[in-house]
């Protein structure tokens, strides 16, 4: 059979599959177990275990569990509402001053914790109630920390740029840089429509700040340091070439757990074991799908149906913006109902030769790609954030939730128009510290 | 997407007999999986340790590490089938009328359990080859490869009992299809 069209059939098996409800590693196993028994003979699946094996025996992936340790010791403890608390101490004479602590708190705490629905759970906790309070919207206290919250898969270390790395054999330190820019310019096109929003709701009381002592201002950071020290460490560790992003995350695991129980005194060891088992099944789910995803790769290529979609969009002679368009829908789409992790491990090593090809940078790319991810995480009908918001803000009902959300998927739009405009927003910073990729 | 994250959702029933002592088994994997994690952590340090402080070659512990992280990925596949944490896209199921549904779950939880057994099989074919050969790893450690290789039966073969119990309480009624409480959408 000629490898596009059952390159077609695939796709749509795929979907089939996953829309079952059966869980996405299981469905990748499924298809790819099936494909490869109908036209490759039975003799193919006694590899697999072989080729699931050999995807997770891979020291890089020591970075997942590591990461995902550091984000859970920091979201178990009031580390969250501790740093909201202190950029709103010292940003009270700036107008919208809540706002945007609570959008620098959900970058910064993106950054610690390198995850969506944690971030938008630590933030939004305190920060929603309090935006309500002072007279906020609705529609910008919950979107703004919904938005927020997606932050976590773009600003390093994020659990999807290292998936990414891994999944295209990319570096993960250049990834990690290459979401500092974007996220900054993100959050700035957040806070700029949440004050917009605001003050065209005539909410300008809200804007106007409260005041603090500056005794009051210095006596919150002693709480806040310690976390933002240890991330400042484990940057600086991997870009000074001190230890690759496994190491120095095991270091930042262990030093973040370490403050959690020191510092924030969570010794119980009921809250500690909260903390490993949230880590554990956060861990195993993704490594679970990292492991599927590399046999579901391994049976596409040995179709030879990777090798015939890139060889045939190499046929089509169509403007690479134009393809570069279609990807964007495509993710855009995927996004909308698959986790991340699957999209990019589903989707990375089939787009990628094609992405290269046309002439587009890999790393710009994956913060694009991330870019999308992120819309899906606050859009529906998966979009996580908002119930993790739904959740902690009751009082708010999903609809408006979702309305307030929606200007900040407009927003992750304007972004991505202008990281295709300017490519180097994405490359210019790696570039700069790491030295031009090869 | 993933069943305990959403709020329409809610875990599974009471269980008891053998379906618990499934639970408790899948629990202890948890356990298990966790302090494999765990000891990655202290020898990663470690490592970290002998080769910038002591300023010595490390032999066995990225290895190890790596090994430990796979067994804590497969070990703990059954712990966190138990928490319903393999993510999933229920956006059908939801849709579905309660009868469907239920069939959909049985169907699902079924070829599941066919795939998990196959992976079961050809894991143990690919541990048995390594033991019966005496495989070892072409690295200074060496480490015999059926050590290793253990935890592809013993993870599959832990997360079949787990498909399997979960199965059960499907089909009794215990546990509602997709963990879904909700009549339909």
């Amino acid at each position: 059979m000629d490898p596009l069209f059952l390159g077609a059939i695939l796709a749509v098996v795929t979907v089939l599959v996953l829309f079952s409800g059966v869980s996405v590693a299981v469905g990748l196993l499924i298809v790819s177990a099936g494909f490869l028994l109908i036209f490759d003979g039975a003799r193919s699946l006694q590899l697999l275990p072989e080729i699931f094996f050999g995807k997770l025996d891979n020291f890089a992936l020591l970075s997942i569990p590591m990461f995902i340790i550091m984000g859970a010791s920091i979201a178990s403890t009031r580390a969250g509402a501790d740093l909201y608390e202190a950029l709103d101490r010292w940003l009270t004479r700036v107008p919208g001053g809540l706002v945007i602590s609570n959008l620098g708190a959900c970058a910064l705490f993106a950054a610690m914790s390198g995850s969506s629905p944690a971030t938008c759970a630590a933030i939004g906790k305190m920060g929603i109630p309090e935006m309500r309070k002072r007279g906020y919207p609705d529609g910008v206290a919950a979107g703004s920390i919904a938005a927020g919250g997606t932050l976590g898969i773009l600003i390093p270390p994020s659990v999807t740029m290292i998936v990414y790395g891994i999944a295209t054999e990319t570096s993960i330190g250049r990834l990690f840089l290459a979401g500092v820019i974007p996220g900054l310019l993100l959050v700035t096109l957040f806070m700029m429509w949440s004050l917009y929003d605001t003050w065209r709701s005539g909410a300008v009381d809200a804007l106007s700040g409260r005041s603090f002592t500056w005794k009051q201002r210095f006596e919150i950071l002693p709480r806040v340091l310690p976390f933002v020290a240890i991330i400042l460490g484990v940057l600086y560790a991997m870009y000074g070439g001190l230890a690759t992003p496994s190491e120095t995350a095991a270091v930042g695991a262990l030093m973040c757990l370490a403050v959690a129980i020191v510092i924030y005194k969570l010794w119980s060891p009921k809250l500690l074991w909260d903390v490993l088992r949230d880590s554990t099944r956060e861990s195993v789910m993704i490594l679970f799908i990292i492991a599927a995803a590399g046999v579901f790769s391994y049976m596409l290529s040995s179709l030879f149906i990777t090798q015939s979609i890139a060889a045939w969009i190499g046929t089509l002679d169509v403007n690479p913006w134009v393809l570069m368009f279609a990807i964007n829908i495509f993710l855009l789409i995927a996004g909308f109902f698959l986790p991340p992790v699957a999209v990019i491990l589903m989707a990375a090593p089939i787009l990628l030769p094609i992405v290269i090809s046309a002439g587009f940078d890999p790393y710009w790319f994956a913060v694009v790609l991330t870019i999308n991810m992120e819309i899906g995480l606050i859009t529906p009908p998966v979009g996580l954030n908002l119930y993790v918001i739904n959740g902690i803000a009751p009082e708010i009902s999903l609809r408006t939730i979702l309305v307030g959300s929606l200007p900040f998927v407009a927003c992750m739009v304007i972004a991505i128009l202008l990281l295709c405009l300017m490519p180097s927003l994405a490359t210019w910073l790696p570039d700069y510290i790491m030295g031009q990729a090869i | 997407m993933a069943s305990d994250e959403n709020s329409n959702l809610s875990g599974p029933g009471e269980r008891t007999g053998w379906l618990q002592a499934v639970d408790a088994i899948s629990t202890l994997c948890g356990w298990v999986s966790a302090t494999m994690i765990l000891i990655s952590v202290g020898i990663t340090c470690q490592m970290i340790f002998v080769r910038f402080v002591l300023n010595q070659s490390t032999i066995w512990q990225t290895e190890a590490v790596t090994f430990l992280m796979v067994a804590a990925t497969l070990i703990g596949l059954p712990y966190v089938q138990k928490l319903r944490g393999h993510v999933n896209v229920d956006l059908i199921p939801l849709m579905l009328r309660p009868p469907v549904r239920k069939a959909l779950a049985l169907f699902t939880l079924s070829v599941s359990i066919i795939i998990v057994a196959l992976m079961l099989v050809y894991g143990f074919e690919f541990w048995h080859t390594a033991w019966s050969r005496n495989w070892k790893s072409d690295t200074v450690w060496g480490v015999r490869l059926w050590i290793p290789y253990l935890a592809m039966p013993v993870g599959f073969g832990l997360l079949l009992l787990q498909l399997v119990a979960d199965l059960a309480a499907v089909v009794t009624g215990l546990d509602k299809p997709f963990n879904i409480n909700k009549e339909s959408r």
